[in-house]
């Protein structure tokens, strides 16, 4: 009823599909010698000695060719000769290992805002307003809004940059101390904040902001 | 019509009874109307795991016609909905039993009225075993994790096989089939059945695809008992992969059932082991594997004894 064991090809051999990888075609080989080792539980008494020695065989010969690249591109080519196999099964993408993170995303604001660092710095040294606000005695959420929407950066972009809850950003803009934690997270929040933004010097405005009165009450 | 399940094992204490008075039990509980057979002919013990120590009538009393109708062998057991038709005070010498009293049974059981029927076998693969087991295709083989019992297992399905593909000729046309794989072959090839078909195959094509017509249709399943801690859990999935590669029959892989020494304590206590210890793991496999193949095996599939 099923072909001879003889008669299957490597990858049927092996039970892999053509595009296997080299790990996938170690990891079939192995099974498959637990499976047909004469010492095996699963296959005692199934096999003749000399029908286990044959398939021991086949199965060798077939993992040497399929794990030296070489000659599984001279199998594989013959396969598609014969039209086993489809030249479309075997051109399969490369696997690489795929990342349980998605790293680009990560990656991609972090360039981002690598190059656009030169252009925010630029941008504060052309907008009088900011300036104006930097120089400032006191310093409070509102004008940090304010210098954020000169710049044209959005509230989601700092809370991505800073991991600052978007809920404390949004307060810290609006002055709502009274729902905000304690000022030794508010100083760190604000100099983040200010970093992000790349307005200098980040320590002296953040010093400024804690130090306003209407906070101090 | 019933469903009926015959459950076979090549090796002795593989736990065939204890298997089919669990299965038994567990659909009885179900609200199922169940029956056991017993048809470990001359060596029954069904009745001794459903606490029926003291049987009144049995299974030969059918084959000797002291009772005329199958159905008025049944015995009820102590647990609802579960009856039992035992074999305990057969004649000694019912495991010979003729061909036409076999058919005659075969009949018999097929016009039951339950819902679900069990069958106990024998070990060993006499041609009473190997039909009874053909009777549904829904076949459970049950083996332990022992080269012993693996090896009579094997053996079980490959007589299975071969007296499958023996329906489908007369026969002269047989003898003649057994010289032409001899002669392909070899002599020591006829034991193989996945020799035969290959030489069916090829002498007679229209048989051929009826014979597979027909395995494909069956659905084998397989149970691991007795496995212990150390034992390796994907033997049973490894065995039928094996199967399905070099033997072309496609046996699923039901499950395993944990060793357990509350089972041997049950027995000796003569109580039912899923009633005396339902919180062990053996009791949890059993639970488990009732309610994977009763969802896989849809309809009843007989064979033609009609």
């Amino acid at each position: 009823m099923q072909k001879d064991f003889a008669q299957l090809n490597y990858y049927e051999m092996l039970d892999i599909k053509p595009d296997a990888t080299a790990l996938e075609i170690r990891g079939a080989y192995n099974s498959a010698l637990q499976m047909y080792q004469s010492d095996s539980l699963v296959s005692y008494s199934f096999f003749s000695q000399k029908e286990r020695k044959e398939i021991l065989a086949h199965l060798e010969k077939s993992y040497s060719t399929l794990i030296n690249e070489k000659e599984r591109e001279i199998y594989d080519n013959e396969l598609i000769r014969l039209g086993v196999i489809q030249a479309t099964e075997k051109k399969a993408a490369v696997k690489g290992p795929v990342s349980i993170f998605d790293i680009n995303r990560q990656k991609d604001t972090f360039g981002m805002m690598k190059a656009n660092n030169a252009e925010l710095k630029a941008k504060i040294s052309r907008n009088q307003r900011i300036r104006e606000i930097i120089s400032q005695q006191e310093i409070r959420g509102a004008d940090l809004k304010e210098i954020r929407s000169e710049l044209g950066v959005a509230i989601e972009t700092i809370h991505q940059q800073t991991k600052i809850r978007l809920d404390y950003l949004n307060w810290i803009e609006d002055d709502k101390i009274e729902k905000l934690p304690a000022a030794v997270f508010i100083k760190g929040f604000i100099k983040s904040y200010l970093k992000c933004l790349c307005i200098e010097p980040a320590d002296e405005i953040t010093t400024r902001y804690m130090n306003y009165p209407g906070r101090k009450n | 019509m019933a469903h009926i399940w015959p459950i076979g094992g090549g090796k002795g204490g593989s736990g065939k009874s204890f298997l089919a008075s669990s299965l038994g039990r567990l659909l009885a509980k179900a609200g199922k109307k169940t029956l056991l057979i017993d048809l470990d002919l001359g060596a029954a013990n069904l009745h001794t795991m459903v606490d029926v120590p003291y049987p009144e009538k049995c299974f030969s009393d059918f084959i000797t016609k002291k009772i005329n109708l199958l159905e008025d062998t049944v015995l009820t057991t102590p647990f609802p909905n579960l009856s039992l038709i035992s074999g305990a005070h057969d004649s000694l010498d019912i495991a010979n039993l003729p061909y036409e009293k076999k058919i005659k049974t075969l009949k018999a059981i097929s016009k039951l009225q339950y819902e679900y029927i069990v069958l106990d076998l024998g070990a060993g693969t006499a041609f009473n075993t190997l039909d009874f087991f053909l009777a549904s295709r829904n076949g459970i083989f049950i083996t332990t994790p022992e080269p012993t019992s693996i090896e009579n297992v094997y053996r079980l399905m490959r007589s299975i096989y071969l007296r499958r593909i023996r329906h489908y000729f007369s026969v002269t046309d047989f003898k003649a089939l057994e010289k032409k794989v001899k002669q392909h072959l070899g002599d020591d090839s006829f034991n193989k059945p996945e020799h035969i078909v290959a030489v069916i195959k090829k002498e007679y094509p229209e048989k051929y695809a009826l014979i597979k017509k027909d395995f494909n249709s069956f659905s084998f399943k397989l149970i691991l008992n007795q496995l212990r801690k150390q034992d390796n859990v994907d033997l049973g999935l490894q065995i039928c992969k094996i199967i399905k590669k070099h033997l072309g029959i496609s046996v699923d892989f039901a499950g395993n059932i944990a060793y357990d020494e509350h089972v041997h304590d049950a027995i000796c206590q003569r109580v039912c082991f899923l009633d005396r210890y339902p919180h062990t793991r053996a009791a949890n496999d059993l639970r488990e594997l009732n309610k994977k193949i009763g969802d896989s095996f849809g309809e009843q599939l007989m064979l033609n004894y009609l």
